[in-house]
């Protein structure tokens, strides 16, 4: 557990400050409902991401039965949460439906940069 | 009983609404359970690691479930949205872009859960190569998102294009044709990828050192198990934006229907194949370095070969769309 914390942490961490950076730099060019969506998404993105990880023991520590209705509601319960910012994002115009879409794919997002980087960075090093 | 536009609109984004969730959730479903159970699989021979590769799933699962989100976004949009009521043509818009979101999502689900869970396994086998094959199965796993990310375009365009002013006859077969097209292609290619991504970390659990060219083999082989899917936008983009004259003649609504079904499931079966010969070069790449370059032009004329199919269906729905 103590590995996947430090994951959801590290990731976590990085997507909040992400949106958090580019959604002030659109709060300062004027662009408020890009921000609010974008940061809304976020952390919606964050709770399923950390409910994903925390929902892995309840899933394996039990029996087959259990484990199978434990992995059914933990599907349910995030999809039902992530579908919260998308709805907000339609029914309220202060959000931007585009925006909260690209913050609710902002952990994924960061997870592959985050990689992407590693693999350029340690090419350019052996480059060097 | 009669109902109005608005009612058949309503009707309609439900039901489109419904068939987008419930098929996109078809595809994640079976590949974060694949990569479970390799998960699984891993654990029982190195105890040890379990962490690792339970950090490996996770993030393998994170991205599987991208394309069932993009089914979620969709059904949303479908669900909670106040749809204009000045054309019957929006009923066969809502339909058609659940359809074609709900479609084009399986393929990838499943597809991305294949390199997760071959990541997983390497993993056990090869603890030191965990860095390489975490970036290697997201890399493959984003890949194979790329046709639901095709589905996920047609399924906007067809929500925000301006139909108003367009004869419901035959353009209604041509909506729907359209969100078949770009939903149905993207199955194989979804698929086709994952499998090339398979084999890529595999390759890189058992040859750590031939990272490069397996990755480089992969990508290539993934480049060209995606082009269906791409004659499938492009069919789609075809019958989006082609003003076609109106008619009360049955036929040439078919004509355009047909077109959107044949690029659909014509797609299918040569993004699959492709995917197979792309799995098994990639394989053999990372066992046999050396033979990098007749093993890669094999698998190109393999995949030229079996991408004929694909190329007759295109054939085939062009002259359904510009001919017939």
């Amino acid at each position: 557990m103590k590995t996947i914390r430090e994951t959801q942490k590290k990731y976590c961490s990085r997507a909040l400050i992400f949106s958090i950076i580019v959604g002030f730099i659109c709060y300062l060019a004027g662009l408020t409902p890009i921000c609010k969506g974008l940061i809304l998404g976020t952390l919606f993105s964050i709770l399923n991401f950390i409910i994903m990880g925390e929902t892995l023991p309840i899933r394996m520590n039990r029996s087959k039965g259990k484990t199978f209705f434990a992995a059914l509601g933990s599907i349910f319960f995030r999809y039902l949460l992530l579908a919260v910012p998308i709805v907000v994002a339609i029914k309220f115009e202060q959000y931007n439906f585009f925006a909260a879409i690209a913050g609710i794919f902002s952990v994924q997002m960061i997870i592959l940069f985050d990689h992407l980087f590693s693999l350029i960075f340690s090419r350019f090093q052996k480059q060097v | 009983m009669d109902f109005d536009l608005q009612s058949w609109i309503t009707i309609a984004a439900f039901a489109g609404g419904g068939l987008c969730m419930g098929l996109g959730a078809i595809g994640a479903a079976i590949g974060e359970g694949f990569t479970a159970s390799q998960a699984s699989t891993a654990i029982s021979r190195n105890p040890s690691l379990s962490g690792d590769i339970l950090k490996s799933m996770l993030m393998g699962q994170a991205i599987a479930e991208s394309a069932s989100i993009f089914a979620l976004v969709v059904a949303m949009l479908l669900l909670f949205s106040n749809f204009s009521a000045d054309t019957w043509l929006m009923v066969y818009v809502l339909i058609s872009s659940g359809l074609c979101m709900g479609f084009g999502a399986i393929g990838a689900g499943v597809g991305a859960g294949f390199p997760a869970g071959a990541a997983c396994k390497g993993l056990a086998h090869q603890p030191a190569a965990g860095s390489r094959l975490t970036t290697n199965m997201l890399i493959g796993s984003a890949v194979c998102q790329t046709p639901a990310i095709f589905a996920l375009v047609t399924a906007f365009i067809l929500l925000f294009t301006d139909f108003t002013g367009r004869p419901v006859s035959p353009t209604w077969a041509a909506i729907i044709g359209a969100g078949l097209a770009s939903g149905l292609g993207a199955i194989g290619a979804g698929i086709g990828s994952g499998l090339a991504a398979e084999s890529g970390c595999e390759g890189i659990a058992r040859q750590p050192e031939a990272v490069s060219p397996v990755t480089n083999v992969m990508l290539l082989g993934q480049a060209v198990t995606q082009t269906t899917a791409i004659y499938g936008l492009l069919v789609s983009f075809i019958l989006i934006f082609k003003i076609v004259p109106a008619t009360e003649a049955l036929a040439p609504a078919m004509a355009l229907l047909g077109a959107g079904i044949c690029m659909g499931l014509g797609a299918i079966g040569p993004g699959i194949g492709e995917g197979l010969t792309a799995r098994d070069a990639v394989r053999w790449i990372a066992r046999k370095e050396k033979a990098i370059a007749d093993i890669t032009r094999v698998m190109l004329v393999g995949q030229a070969v079996s991408e004929s199919t694909g190329i007759y269906a295109l054939v085939v729905a062009l002259v359904l769309i510009f001919v017939v």
